[in-house]
Formats: structure tokens, sequence, C-alpha cells
């Protein structure tokens, strides 16, 4: 393990050598004190070559959430607490969806005591009491699940006291191979830094934080460690930058929570406090934003594309625009009313992993048909019940025969313009479209062959 | 796997819709994945078998022994799994909480004492709403009276500040008794320092204000209530009319006090009040005249043929509205979420240079009234067919759109800006606010023609504001109804007569409901029903 480290520290200085024989910006390395100073060496001596961006989006004191708090004491403090712990109690004792005083931490009462109204902290109690019943189930259910798996496991003994041959299988004797976890990761994070000095870069836009309240953030967080997931579990990852990133922010420290090594400077993850008009030449990067008119019509793998991380159920002003026109970015939007017929579920939003599945899809097909397969199915197609019905027993009749019919579903409405890539070759595809039609036969109309 | 669960499922339902009953030893039937099932809420209590256990036990109106409520007891107990020993009280008296139901309230509570089980606050919070719905009854009796004192001072002495919940019980207990409901001004005080107070705790607490004579208070918790956003409840006006009959010469001055706070705040009274009104008048026609009346053509009464009052707004109210519109809609935090700054700044002038206006018209929302898919032609038509509207009736437009409107086709543009002043904004601009920017900033007498509610904006101004735009917006805003085969427009002229109850002359108009609503949401339609009230002085 300890070469491994070795190799991420070399390949790291190469990067950083490789990128200042570039010429291009310094781009910072993961960010801790230490690289910091490094960081700072380094820009200082490239100040004279590069010009000093002015970061507009600077993370000073947040306007948008501060303007309810008032001060009080912390006598007051102490009484509302009181005041709100009968609350709890005496909703308890009713039989609301409210848990019981036991349940509660001590975390839970800070964040009882910010919420501004009496219906906040309904919902919240309810959202307590679903834990606490959740845990409760969970527990019985792993009772039974003990019990079920002392009788199994003595029934197991019995057998092997009486068994004299070799045991095969997982875990005693067979031809496979353990791979265990650490090995695929550290795989595959060498990929990463191979996409690090090789692939094209997406821009994950962190500065959102003052717009998100604290169920966003932490929302936010984990989509972030999702989206850097399945990037690194792709065949061709990108090189992803996160910008503007605000470490004492709750989004990041929940990012922290699920990636404690988020930091280090081993790890293949960029993190940069600095603005990405900083990082890289604004006339290659591009602001996905859902509010303007332009669609994306094709991957240009020589732009950097940049994704807002802001989980927007609350608020919802067009920030990332209004961001992208203040700095005088390009902008644009994917093409989802082309190409796909949108259903009545959850509208048009998508979750920051469903977006970087479908860039790195776009990036490695360049078809979005195949990209869009990463939006959500119960917000597109909106099935009928017979046509589901028939979907089904198309699948009973499938597994029935043990053949694999998903190509066909995934194209049945389009068949001529399925790719070589997701589609096996039909037999006779030539003739398609020329079959004779007896009721069309010298009829004059003409027949068509373009589906919509 | 997956494939056969719901191959299962599918011969079930298939079953289940051919047979038409429900057979019992199937697994519950879960919906097909593509549809959308509602479940029910999970800590509520299945209501059939609630049902059953209402009618066997509730609905009499008789105590029941000890040995009927410890079955109770331990049904709910046991068949339920949300409810144990903590809660069971509460919710059983949460059962029996109608006015008829209070012996079989009663019953329960000297069962509890027979057991030795200590009422909790939650029950006894329950208790107190029992005997505030059998006071609405009938009066309560002295020994209940000061149970309900008693129950008061023990639960305010194991507390020094109660919740909301439990002051709102307290609140609505001390109503019930005749001499001791001023203890439960303080508990309002106490009730704020975790929640808003209620509408509930408000209303009762102002209707026994009334009800005992003492009107400045009332008027004070009324006026408190209204700057809280809650709307009073009927019993406060039923009290306030109870009272106020009580002596003949003061009659007449409540009234007017009455009709002033509504036509204030622009409430709507509800058809209970209404019948107490009418039934008033009968009682004492020469004091007070009522009559119910609907409005003819421009706002007149039909009752006494009077035309209602115009709904201009005041000179200062249209200055506030028009020097803080602009802050407070269009630049808010960022100017960039709807426009440009240079683009503000080019309107603007464009404004100063060309105001002022009769009419400012809303391009794209009168060009797409008829419908989106459209062709751009007939888009444009329809534009020049309104401005053409104007021009008929001499008057100067503005028609603010946007720059892809310039590629519409030829003639009708042309038509439309030799006739009008034109101001396209970028294709990313949010138009609505330099609409109502350009007609506030024209003066009073300008109009502008939307089909929009423009209920953002109105969110956007805050609350005070907010009233103000929504009278101007009804005196200015024209909307296209439709066109006919022929071509032409039917146009919806704004109302310029007042919704809201005031005085013509000496007569009062006071619009009013079906019935009480607690959020009513914006109304963008004239009241049908109207009072006509003439108090003799």
């Amino acid at each position: 393990m300890l070469k491994n480290v070795v190799q991420w520290r070399t390949a790291k200085l190469l990067l950083n050598g490789a990128t200042r024989i570039k010429a291009r910006r310094c781009l910072c390395a993961p960010f801790t004190t230490k690289a910091n100073e490094n960081a700072a060496l380094g820009e200082s001596e490239l100040e004279p070559a590069s010009k000093k961006y002015v970061n507009p989006f600077a993370q000073s004191m947040p306007t948008a959430l501060t303007d309810n708090i008032t001060t009080e004491t912390a006598e007051q403090r102490d009484k509302r607490l009181k005041v709100l712990q009968l609350e709890a109690d005496i909703a308890h004792q009713e039989g609301r969806r409210v848990p019981g005083l036991e349940f509660f931490k001590d975390h839970h009462w800070a964040h009882i005591l910010t919420l501004p109204t009496k219906s906040a902290r309904i919902k919240y109690y309810a959202f307590l009491w679903q834990i606490e019943m959740k845990k409760a189930s969970e527990k019985r259910k792993k009772e039974q699940r003990a019990e079920d798996t002392e009788r199994r496991l003595a029934d197991l003994r019995k057998e092997r006291e009486e068994n004299t041959h070799i045991i095969y299988g997982l875990g005693h004797t067979s031809m496979f191979l353990r791979i265990y976890d650490t090995t695929i990761n550290h795989w595959q994070n060498n990929r990463l830094t191979r996409a690090m000095q090789f692939a094209p870069k997406m821009v994950l836009d962190c500065s959102y934080d003052t717009y998100m309240n604290n169920r966003e953030c932490s929302n936010a967080a984990k989509q972030l460690m999702l989206s850097f997931a399945e990037n690194r579990a792709n065949d061709e990852p990108f090189d992803l930058h996160f910008c503007n990133a605000n470490l004492e922010g709750k989004c990041m420290q929940g990012l922290q929570r699920f990636i404690p090594t988020m930091l280090n400077p081993e790890f293949p993850m960029n993190v940069h406090t600095k603005c990405f008009t900083e990082l890289f030449p604004k006339n290659q990067l591009v602001y996905l934003t859902p509010h303007c008119r332009e669609d994306l019509i094709a991957y240009n793998p020589d732009d950097i594309y940049i994704i807002g991380a802001m989980v927007d159920t609350v608020n919802n002003e067009p920030l990332s625009l209004a961001k992208a026109k203040r700095l005088g970015l390009r902008m644009a939007r994917l093409p989802l009313d082309r190409y796909l017929q949108w259903g009545s579920g959850s509208g048009k939003s998508l979750t920051l992993n469903q977006m970087i599945n479908i860039m790195l899809d776009l990036k490695k097909t360049g078809d979005w048909d195949t990209a869009l397969q990463h939006v959500p199915r119960r917000k597109v197609i909106d099935l009928g019940a017979e046509q589901y019905e028939r979907r089904q027993t198309f699948n009973k009749r499938a597994n029935q025969l043990n053949v694999r019919i998903d190509h066909l579903l995934k194209y049945e409405n389009n068949r001529n313009e399925s790719t070589s890539f997701s589609t096996p070759q039909k037999l006779r595809q030539h003739k398609e479209g020329l079959e004779f039609d007896l009721e069309k036969w010298a009829s004059g109309k003409r027949k068509t062959t373009k589906r919509n | 796997m997956y494939n056969l669960r719901l191959l299962r499922q599918l011969r079930y339902s298939l079953v289940l819709q051919n047979s038409g009953t429900a057979l019992a030893h199937l697994p519950p039937c879960r919906l097909l994945a593509g549809q959308h099932k509602r479940r029910p809420q999970l800590g509520a209590i299945p209501s059939d078998q609630l049902d059953r256990l209402k009618s066997e036990y509730f609905e009499q109106q008789c105590a029941l022994s000890n040995e009927d409520w410890q079955h109770v007891r331990s049904t709910l107990t046991e068949s339920y799994r949300h409810v144990n020993g903590t809660n069971v009280d509460a919710i059983i008296l949460g059962l029996c909480s109608r006015a008829e139901q209070l012996p079989v309230a009663k019953s329960y509570v000297k069962h509890l004492q027979t057991q030795g089980i200590k009422p909790n606050a939650a029950t006894l919070g329950r208790l107190l709403r029992v005997y505030n719905a059998a006071y609405h009854t009938r009066e309560l009796s002295e020994a209940e009276q000061s149970e309900i004192v008693e129950i008061c001072d023990t639960l305010q002495s194991a507390h020094d500040v109660l919740d909301a919940s439990s002051c709102e019980n307290l609140i609505l207990g001390l109503v019930a008794t005749t001499q001791h409901w001023n203890r439960a001004l303080p508990l309002l005080d106490m009730m704020r320092l975790t929640s808003t107070p209620s509408v509930s705790a408000y209303s009762a607490l102002i209707a026994k204000a009334f009800s005992a004579d003492q009107l400045e208070l009332g008027w004070r918790l009324l006026e408190e209530m209204i700057e809280a956003r809650k709307l009073p409840k009927c019993e406060i006006f039923l009290s306030l009319l109870a009272q106020s009959a009580k002596d003949e010469r003061t009659l007449g001055a409540q009234l007017e006090r009455l009709f002033c706070f509504l036509e204030l705040h622009d409430i709507l009274i509800s058809e209970l009040v209404v019948q107490q009104l009418l039934a008033l008048a009968q009682r004492l026609p020469q004091r007070l005249q009522v009559t119910t009346t609907r409005l003819e053509l421009f706002g007149k009464c039909s009752t006494c043929q009077q035309n209602l009052q115009h709904v201009a707004i005041s000179d200062a109210q249209f200055a506030e509205l028009r020097e803080s519109f602009l802050q407070k809609v269009l630049i808010r935090n960022d100017v960039f979420q709807k426009t440009t700054p240079q683009e503000l700044q080019r309107f603007k002038q464009y404004v100063e240079k060309t105001a002022p206006y009769d009419c400012v018209i809303d391009g794209l929302n009168v060009a797409y009234s008829t419908g989106n898919k459209k062709p751009p032609a007939q888009l444009a038509k329809l534009l020049a067919t309104v401005v053409r509207y104007f021009k008929e009736r001499r008057k100067r437009v503005l028609v603010l759109g946007r720059q892809h409107m310039s590629n519409w086709s030829k003639p009708a543009m042309q038509y439309i800006q030799s006739n009008a002043s034109v101001f396209l904004t970028n294709n990313l601009t949010h138009d609505d606010p330099f609409l109502l920017y350009a007609t506030l900033r024209s003066g009073q007498d300008t109009d502008f023609f939307s089909r929009d509610l423009m209920r953002a904006h109105a969110h956007l101004l805050g609350t005070e504001l907010k009233a103000i735009f929504r009278r101007w917006q009804q005196e200015h805003q024209y909307s296209l109804v439709t066109q006919t085969q022929t071509g032409q427009i039917i146009v919806k002229e704004p109302i310029r007569y007042r919704l809201s109850a005031h005085k013509v002359g000496n007569v009062w108009h006071v619009p009013y409901c079906e019935a009480y609503t607690a959020n009513p949401p914006d109304s963008f339609e004239v009241p049908e029903k109207w009072l006509c009230i003439t108090i003799a002085p």
C-alpha cells in the first residue's frame, strides 16, 4: 500500500510539473495548508506571467438567510428550550407524530431552536418520529433475523461435522481469487490520476451554500459524493474540479463526512476555494443552466462544462443564469425536450450525479439517447396501464424462453435510429421499409419510412 | 425474480378486478410500479376499525362502565402499534370531542381516577376542549366550571411557561367559564413565545370579550389578530352583533365601527353573520334596514340605485408603490436574475423619452392569448389588432416584447411600429416587471394590457404594498378575453369600482361570501352577493 501512496505523490508532482510546463494557469493541488503554501509559492512565481482575477463570488457573509436571526440571551434561549421540550412532550402524549423525549439529542434541540415557525417544528418532529419508528422496526426485524441465523448456523455445523469431503465454495476451496474493495479503489484512483492529466475537465460550482437550507445542503453533499464516485467508476472519467468550495459551509462539511480523506494530497479529488474563472480561461467555459434558451447540441471536448452544485427544491430563482450572465460566460442547457417525452413526475430537475453520468455517456458515445437513459424513467415515460401490462407479458415470455429483449424494448419506438453500439444487427435490415403491403400497393400513397 | 413478483401481483390484481371481492388470504396488493398510490399516513389510526369503535362506544351519549373503558383501552393499545400507555388517554378523549359527548368524556376521566392513573397534561387539555364545545350549546354548571379552574390551576402550577397547544386548550377552557375568562389574557402572551397564537384561540377570546361587554379589549385583540394575518372567525362577529343588539342607542355606532373594520381590512363576512344581521334588522326596523342586493352594470346597486365608489388609490400610496417597485420586484438581490443592468438603463431612458402613455401592452402575453402553438404571423396579427383597438380610441400605447419578435411577419410589425412605441428586451429577460414599471412611471391614468394575474410580483412587494398594488391592478388592467371568428377582439375592461365594504353617501354596501375559509386565496372575481345597509342616525 505504501508504494501506491508514493506513486500518487510522484504522479501529483509530475502533474503539477506538467501543467507548469504547459504554461497554463497553475492548477491548485488539493487543498491543504501545506499545499496552500506551495501553491502560493507557485503562484508568486507565475504572477508576473498570469493575470490576477478577482473572484466576484468570494464567500462573504451570506445575506440571504441571516435576516431573521435576532440576538437572544442565554437564559432566554434556555427558557425557550424548556418550553419547546414541553411542547414536544405534550404532543407525544396526544399521540401526534412526535418521538418521546428520550429520543431527542442535543444537536436535535440545537436545530429545533433555529426553526422559525411552529409548522416547521412539527415537520421536523415528524421526521424524527419516522426515524424512531424505523429504528424500532429494524430492531424487531434484527432479532427475528438473529434467531433465524442461529438456527441456520446450528444446522450447518451439524452437517459439516458429518461431512468428510472437501468443501467447495466461496470462503472455502474455490478457484476464484478474492479481490478486495481497497484494491478496486486503488485501481480506480490510479485511473483518476491519469484522467487528471489527459481527460477533459468538468467543473462543479459549489458557491450556492447561502441559497440552500440545511436539508438541501446535505442532499447536495450526498449528490457530490455520488457524482465523484460514479465518475471514478466510469471507464473514461472526467477531471472533476470542485470550485468556489467554502470548506466551513454545510455542503462541504457534509461532503467531508462522506469522504473524510477528501483534502488529503494523495487523494485524486480537486477541491478549490478559488473561482473557476481564475483556473480556466473564460472562452473555454460553458455554464450548464436550465434557465437559458440554447440547447447543447454536441459535446465539445475542448470546452470545460460547469454544473452548479445546487439543490433547488426551495429556491427557484435563476441563480446559475444570473451568475453566468454576470461573468459573461457561454450558457447551454440539456436538450431534454427534444429527446424525451416528459411525464408528470416531479419536474425537469436532475440530480448532480445524473448530470455527471449524462455528460460521461455523452462524451463516450456522442449520442443523446444513450446519454439521457440516465434520466429516471418515472419522470419521462407516461406509461398507460395497458402498455405496462403488455410489457409485463412480454417480459414474462422472454424469461420463460431465456431470451434477452432489453435492446428491443429500449428502441421500440425508433428502430431505424438505433446505433450499432446498442443494438445487434437485425437480419435483412436493408429490406426494412420495402415489404409488400397489399393495401397500399398501387394506391398512390407513399409508404413512410420516417418515424416521428 | 423481480418479474415473477410483478407477475404475481398482476395476476392477483386481475383476479381481484374480475371477482370484485377482497380475498382475505391474498397478500396486500401492492400496486403496479408505474402508478402512484398515496399510502395511509403513518401514525394515523386506520379509519375502518376506528369507525367500528366509535359506533360501538362513543356514539352513545351516556357514561360507560369501568369494564367497557378497560376494553376500549386494551383494544386500542393492542391493535395499533402507535398507541401506547402514554397517548391512549388523550386519543380516547380526542374521540369524544363533540358537545353531546361531554358525559362520555367525564366518565372516562372518572374511570382513570378510580384506577389510580393520573391524567397527563394532554388529556386534561383535551378535556378542556370538550368543555368548550359543550359551552357553545348550553351554560356550564358551577361544578363543571370549578373543575375547569382546577385543571387550569394544576397545569399552570406544574410549568411556569406553557407551550402553544396547552395555552390554547387553557384559553378555550377558561372562556367556557363565566368569571374566570380574564385569566386567559396573559396566556395569549405566553403563546407568543413559541408561535403566533392560533385563530381559534383568538376567536374564542375575542368572542368572549364581546359577550362580556369589554368591547375595547375585543377590538384591540381583533386588530392584533389581523396584524398576525389571521382571518377572524364568524363567532366573533356573531357575538359582537348579539352584544350590540342589547343596547339600541349605541347599535349604530357599533355597526359603523364593524363596517369600517371590514372596509379597512378587505374582509368578507359569511352567510351566518348575514342571517344574524337580517334578523337584527327585522327586530329593529326603525334603526337598521338591511337588504341583500346585486350589482348591476358599472357598479350600480340594485336596491338603492347608487353607484359604488371608485377604486382609485391615493396619490401618496401611488407614489410609494412607484418608488419601491423597481427595487423590490426587478432588482431584488441580483439584477442579473431577471435582466441586466445595461438593459435596465436602456429601458429607463426609453421610458423617460416617450412617456406618458395611455396604455402599456404586454406583447407576448397578448400574442399568445389564443394559443401557444400558433404561427408567428397569427401572433403578430393579434398584437396588431389590439394596437388598432387602442388607436381607434385615440390612445397612445407602448408595446413591450422580446428580441425574437422582430422576426415576426413584416406588415404586422410595421403597423405596430408606426402606431405605437415599441421596446424589445433580450430573450432571456422577464418582461412583466418592465411592463408594470412603465405603467407606474407614466402616471395614475395609465392602464396596462395583460392577462397575467401578476401574483409573483404582488407577493414580492410585501404585505402592505401588496394590497395597494392589487387595488391599482384592479383599476388599470385590461385583458383580452378572446378573438371571434371575424377577427374582432373582445376586451375586458378593468372594474373601476371598489370591491370591499364601503359607504356610498349614507348607505353601507358590504359584500359577503358563503362560508368562512381560513386562508382564502387571492380572488380576482367580483363578489356576487352584497348587502345594502342603512343605519338610522
